[in-house]
Order: structure tokens, then sequence, then C-alpha cells
């Protein structure tokens, strides 16, 4: 069904050339102990306060479809290997999940390895990518943020491709369709949106948590309160909340299924009302939904997520590969104060 | 393989695919810096605790699943982390240390994890290091790194031993192994053959003779051995009387009046003893006693008057000793217990009798399932009297609980092969020579036909050998109502 879906040779390219820096030096290794603490490493949809008057008083309870539209999800992961005395060495996951007679298929994509540093980092996301949506004077250090990045640009290209791939399907998304945060460009997003539409796909993105709030209320937490399946708008919002800060998508609280939870579900805005609404009856119709959550996203969550176990192998692939040497640095903050506060620190 | 932690005598070993160790095989944890080595056994492989492992099978498809799919791993990755997924955990027991060459049983110091070495050692290095000699060579097969595994047949004399497994393991095979070994060095064996497993030592798998045939005895109770009273001591019937037939105090003293008189008058046969209770002037319920034990006898078929068709066994035995060695087998099959073990007491009485007289230097005994025979205040005799008399035995068994737990402890030689049950299990841990959690570990796992062989002979480093094939014909061809079907399997 995904035919033509694959890593980029640009993406391998970048990720070689920047293993090569690592080679012969040292590697302070994540430590897989504190792994209980693994936190979700997968991006989430960036945080943007919304405080909304009013939720709309249309209530739009849902009808399931059944027509055999297919459905794909669509997630990545990223997580930190180790550090160098350069950088960091991040790995990074897609997996992209659709159904199949009666069951589920999945294309894993990765891991790829990257060596991120202060020297490598404008070349590397500048050359990648185009300018506007990965500002490399925005890199102020190697951190988190540039594992938010990573993972968006993986995702994004992932995204983009199967946008192209597919047509008559409804691809899901994990996140929103908020654009011009670092690492989500409004121009990128837009003409992924834009491929998709030609090809008469519908963009559906489900974000686990929201910060939109009306009358002091999590927007998720109205829509529980109604017979299932329901979507409630979000009406009123704003196309943009800053000069950055582009809402790609008409957003709704959905609850989807009886005894599951509400998620911000955000729909391409320049699909009608109704075609968005018609998509999401498609999805409950050709769907399984797991606790309100669609199961081949949860599935795709579920094959780009790194364990534990896929770090060790990463790391002891990195030592044998690159002839890394491994060091324990114990944590300053740890050797300070003992276990007051450091529990969960490697 | 990376050293990973000690406890005690135990050693946890990291160990990767491709490393090919096996259960009970040994390894040498060699520390560059400390110019030391340590030697451990394997006693139990398990999977490394990687962390993240379960998550990782629970999302892996198999077959059946209805997920299934594709994995674009264009640094190929995920080859290390299946690989890291398969890592073992090698739990070892720690045997000792060596220093210049020189082994020590120095368990006492931690080999470095960083500058430690670990590989495998071969049985016949071990073998070396142990000083495992093969001054009287007896071929038991190979070991697991196919290193011909020969014992010294001096390490099974003088010593108690216990040859113990499950059913259809191979304990009679290597038995006879031994049997055949201790003869051919011209050593007197005796064997109580419950099953009649050991008539045929002296024939090939074809029925012709084998190189032992000279030197095989077969000796069948009621059939080709009978003795008379004549011939046997009144010490050897009481034994027998009160041992093997119960007979109560107050009737052996009467009947070794009886047997005393009848001595006297030189009419010492069966018929004059029958007679002699029926008139002997005594109270009735004592006489009841000794007609009934009389009748025992008579009708056992193992006594006669007949002095052509008795068998002296004492001579037989010294026979055998003077003609350099072999095995009389005392073919016990078939008997009802009483008259087995009344068999059994005569033949251990008469043991003991020329023992003590200095007329045989040694025997060697083997008795399987001893306990469908033996007195319970035997049992302690091996232990303790018999063994000074020389007489050496080896248990055969497949209920090890049978076997008294001070036979276990002061066994000199034990020789495993495959339990699963829990009981057998912890009855076999009650070893003294053996680390319970040794045998028990590699016992368990031990296919048919391979021995976990423990004590003197292997100088206390516990190795599992594969049993080698013997050219003997069978006798204990089980009996099956479906053989045609059998047959077509």
């Amino acid at each position: 069904m995904l035919h033509g879906v694959e890593i980029p040779q640009r993406l391998i390219e970048l990720s070689q050339k920047s293993m090569h820096t690592v080679k012969g030096r040292f590697l302070q290794p994540y430590w897989t102990e504190s792994f209980e603490s693994l936190a979700e490493t997968a991006q989430e949809s960036p945080p943007v306060s919304i405080n909304s008057r009013a939720l709309s008083t249309l209530i739009t309870p849902l009808t399931p479809v059944r027509d055999g539209t297919p459905i794909i999800g669509i997630d990545t992961s990223t997580i930190k290997i180790g550090e160098t005395e350069a950088g960091i060495i991040w790995a990074v996951r897609a997996a992209v999940v659709w159904g199949n007679n009666r069951g589920y298929r999945y294309l894993r994509l990765g891991p790829l390895p990257f060596h991120i540093t202060e020297e490598n980092k404008h070349a590397f996301f500048g050359g990648s990518v185009d300018h506007t949506f990965l500002n490399a004077t925005s890199f102020s250090s190697v951190s988190a943020e540039t594992q938010g990045r990573l993972c968006n640009l993986i995702e994004r290209w992932i995204q983009a491709s199967v946008s192209h791939s597919v047509s008559e399907s409804i691809i899901l998304w994990d996140g929103s369709l908020t654009a011009g945060t670092p690492g989500n460009p409004v121009s990128q997003i837009s003409h992924i949106l834009e491929a998709a539409r030609k090809n008469r796909n519908a963009i559906l993105a489900f974000s686990k948590t929201t910060t939109i709030r009306s009358l002091g209320w999590r927007i998720t937490d109205f829509a529980t309160r109604y017979e299932p399946p329901c979507l409630f708008e979000v009406a009123d919002l704003p196309l943009s909340t800053s000069r950055r800060i582009h809402l790609l998508g008409r957003i709704y609280a959905a609850n989807l299924s009886r005894g599951g939870r509400s998620f911000r579900l955000d729909i391409d805005r320049t699909l009608s009302r109704e075609q968005g609404i018609e998509a999401v009856e498609r999805l409950l119709g050709n769907e399984l939904m797991f606790q309100g959550y669609p199961e081949t996203l949860r599935l795709a969550h579920i094959y780009s997520t790194f364990t534990a176990n896929d770090v060790i192998g990463i790391q002891s692939f990195l030592k044998r590969e690159y002839g890394l040497k491994i060091i324990n640095r114990r944590s300053i903050r740890k050797a300070l104060f003992g276990p007051y506060g450091t529990r969960y620190e490697d | 393989m990376r050293l990973f932690r000690k406890v005690g005598n135990t050693l946890h070993i990291l160990s990767f695919p491709g490393e090919d160790v096996e259960k009970g095989g040994y390894l040498l944890i060699e520390d560059m810096k400390a110019k030391k080595a340590m030697i451990a056994q394997v006693i139990d492989i398990q999977f490394a605790n990687v962390p993240g492992v379960m998550e990782e099978l629970l999302r892996s498809p198999d077959v059946e699943d209805q997920v299934q799919g594709d994995d674009v791993d264009p640094f190929g990755i995920m080859s290390q982390i299946l690989y890291i997924q398969d890592a073992r955990l090698l739990v070892c027991k720690i045997y000792g240390t060596i220093v210049n060459n020189g082994f020590f049983s120095d368990n006492n110091w931690l080999p470095s994890r960083t500058d430690s070495k670990i590989r495998k050692l071969s049985t016949e290095s071990l073998m070396k290091l142990a000083g495992i000699t093969k001054g009287l060579p007896i071929d038991l097969g190979e070991t697991q790194d196919a290193a011909p595994m020969i014992i010294d047949a001096c390490e099974l004399d003088g010593r108690l031993n216990i040859i113990t497994g499950k059913k259809g393991t191979g304990k009679s095979h290597l038995s006879k192994i031994l049997v055949l070994g201790l003869i051919e060095h011209g050593a007197t064996v005796v064997i109580l053959d419950l099953n009649g497993e050991y008539t045929n030592l002296g024939l090939a798998a074809d029925g012709t003779k084998n190189k032992h045939h000279e030197k095989i005895r077969v000796l069948t109770p009621a059939q080709n051995f009978k003795v008379t009273l004549y011939k046997t001591n009144l010490y050897v019937v009481m034994r027998l009387l009160t041992n093997a037939l119960n007979l109560p105090g107050a009737s052996a003293r009467e009947f070794r009046s009886i047997w005393k008189f009848l001595e006297q008058n030189g009419t010492l046969t069966l018929h004059e003893l029958g007679g002699a209770i029926k008139r002997w002037k005594c109270n009735q319920h004592v006489r009841d006693a000794m007609q009934s034990r009389y009748y025992a006898i008579l009708h056992s078929g193992f006594f006669t008057d007949n002095m052509a068709e008795a068998l002296d066994f004492e001579a037989v035995l010294t026979e055998t000793d003077k003609k350099g060695g072999g095995a009389i087998v005392i073919n016990l099959k078939d008997m009802a217990p009483s008259d087995r073990k009344m068999v059994v007491e005569y033949v251990l009485a008469k043991l003991q009798e020329i023992l003590s007289q200095w007329k045989l230097r040694a025997v060697f005994l083997f008795a399987e399932e001893a306990h469908l025979y033996l007195r319970e205040t035997y049992w302690d005799d091996i232990v303790t009297r018999m063994r000074h008399f020389g007489l050496f035995t080896t248990f055969i068994t497949n209920q090890p609980n049978t076997i008294h737990e001070n036979i276990y402890r002061q066994a000199d030689n034990i020789f495993l092969l495959n339990f699963v049950n829990e009981h057998d299990l912890q009855a076999i841990s009650r070893a003294a020579r053996a680390d319970a959690e040794t045998a028990i570990s590699i016992v368990r796992d031990l296919p048919p036909h391979y021995c976990l062989v423990l004590g003197q002979v292997v100088k206390d480093f516990p190795i599992v050998v594969k049993i080698r094939p013997l050219n003997i014909k069978t006798m204990g061809q089980t009996r099956y109502f479906f053989l045609k079907e059998r047959e077509k399997r």
C-alpha cells in the first residue's frame, strides 16, 4: 500500500556524515537504569496557550461510516543515546501503520543515529531542510530542542512521503497542526496538507495533551460529559496566536468511544467543516478505537518508541562501528546531593 | 564473555550469542594483572536481564500475529539490538584458583572486570590441573567437548558409589561399563541383578560371546544356584532366618538348638530339619514359627539336600579371584520378595564370612534397587563395617529417596543421570561431595545417557559425560502390547 515511503537518501547521508565525527571519541552513555523515568521523548504538540471565550454551542454527534477507507497512522520517536566530548548522539525512528485484512501492517524506518555538535548543527539542519523552519540561529545549545527538531525533521519527511503516496485515505498524525514553532515551519506543514488534499486524503492530528482552555476548563474535560462519539469545535480561535504561530487546523475536542478519553483533534482547516466531520466519521467506521484513540496511531507510537533494550543495542552498535570508548562520568548533582532530588537522574 | 558479578562462590558472567558455552562446561577467568586465574563451572544459563526486553518482545510480531510489518534499517542496527536481547547470564560455581601453574582451592579474591579474559577450559586441561589420573583406566565415554572421559579404577576401590537417575536414562548401562572396567583390571564383582539385566554381560549384541564371556558367571537361585544346609554356616542361616524371614528371638534360640543337634548327629539336611522341628519339645507357637520359616526355605528351592546340584558359593568366589577377576551375577529376576531377601542375605553373609577370613581381598558389590531386598539395618553396615571387610558397594537406583541419607553423605563417587522431579532432586542434593545447586541445576537438563560425575573419580570437579555405547546383548527389552504400531513409527 505504501509504495515509495522510505528513508530519503539525504537523511541517511546526514546521519552517516554526523556519525563520522564520533570516531574514536569517548561516549558517556545514557544510562538505562533510569529508564523507568524514560520519558516520552517523541515530540508532543508545541505548548500553545489559547484561551477561548466559549465553546461552540454546536455539539456534533458522529455516525460511523463504514466504507473501507484506509486509515494510516504515523509517529516518530527520538532518544538520547549518549554524550561525547563534542556533542550528543540521538537516535530517531519512525513508524507508519495501516490496516490490512482485519489486521495491521507496519513500516518501521530506522533507527538512524545522529551526532549533533555545536560545530555541525548549522550545516546539519541548514542543509537538510529549508531555512525557515530550521533556523540555525535558534540553536543556542545542543539541547532537548534539538531532539524535538530532529524528530520533526524525520516525521515531516515521512508525513510528506505518505501524503504523496496514498489517496482517499485518512492519515493520522500524532500532535497538532500548529505551525511556526521550532521545527514546525508553516510552509512545510502547509505543503504536506496540500499534497494530502490533492490525493483526496484527510489529515487528522490527535494530541494526547492540550493547553487550550475555555472558561478555565480544559477543552477535553468538556467533551467527556457528552454521549460519544461526538466532537466539540473550539470556536472563535484566531488563525494565528502570534506573528509566528499559525493554527493550520480546525480544533476540536473529540470524545470518540464510550469509556474512552477525550483528545484534542486538529483537522485541516482548508477542508470544509462537513468534510472534516465526515473524515472523523469514516475514521470511526473503519478503525478500532482504543480508549477513544485510533489503534493505528497507538501502534505507530508503540513501534516507533525506543525501549531500553534498543538503547543498549544502539550504544553497543556505535561502540563497535565507530570505536567509541564508553566512560561513566558521574552526575555532579548526584555526587553533591546523593539521592535527594536526583533519584531518576543518570 | 564479561565478568559481571561474584556472590559467595558464585560468579555471574555475561555471554553473547556465538559464544558457545554449555551447562556443565568449565571456564577460566584469567586476571592478567593479578596473574591469577579462577576456575568456574557453568551450572546454569539464563537470559541476561536486559532492560526493556519485555516491551521489545511484546511488540515483536510472531507468525500468527495480527500485526505484521517490515523494517527499513539502513545501518543494520536491529541485528545488534536482537543480539543484545539474546545476551545470556552464565551462573558459575567457583572451584579454585591457578597461580603459577599450581591449583589452589582459594575462592577469596575478585578477578578484575576489565582486565580479566574469560575462556572455555577444556576438560583435558581441567583433568591435568585437577590431577585426575588414568592409572587403571575405565573408559566412560566422552565429555561435552568430545574429550575421552577415562576414570581410574583405583578411585572406585574402597569406595562407596551411587548411580542414580530416572527410569530410562542409562543407569544400568553405566553400571555395566563400571563392572566390565573393574573385571578387566582383575576385580571380583558381585551383582545383585533385580531384573536379570546383567545376565548377558558376556554376550555381544549379536549374541556371540564377547571378550568378557569367560569372566561372567550368572547364578540363578533355585536353578544353578542351590546350596546345602551342610555347607552353610549356622551364622549365615541365623542371619537369613532373623533378617530375611523375621524369625522371633525365642524361636531363633530353639532353632539354634535343633541345628546344633542335627550337626552333632551329622544329619544336617532339609529333610531331617523338617522332622526335627516337628518332633522338638517346645512351645506350640515357637514350633509354628519355625515350621513356617522352614517351609519358606523349602519352597524357595534355594536349599537342596542333593550335593550334586548344590553350589559352593565360596569356591565360586575364590576361583573367580584366582582366575584374575570376574563378575558373578546373582539373577534375582522373577523371584518372590521373601525368597529374594533370603538369597541376598545368604550372599551378603557369605561375603562377609569369606572377606573376614581374608579368603578374598575385596569384592565390588553392585546392588540394583537395593531397597527392595536390603533390610533396614544393612545400610549402616555398608558404610561402617562392610567397607572395612573389603566390600565396596555401588548402589543403582531410580528412586534416590530410597537410599538412606547417610549413604549420600558418605558416598565417595556419585554418578547422576537425569532427574526432573523436585523430590528426587532434593534427595540427590544431600550428597556431601556435591554442591547442591550444581547437582540440581545440571542434572535437571541432562539428556539420556549423559551423566554428571561427582566425587573422587573426578577429584571433586563435577564433569558431564556422554556415556559410551556398549556392545552387549540387552536383556531388559520392554514388553509392549502395541508392538507392531511401535515398529511402524
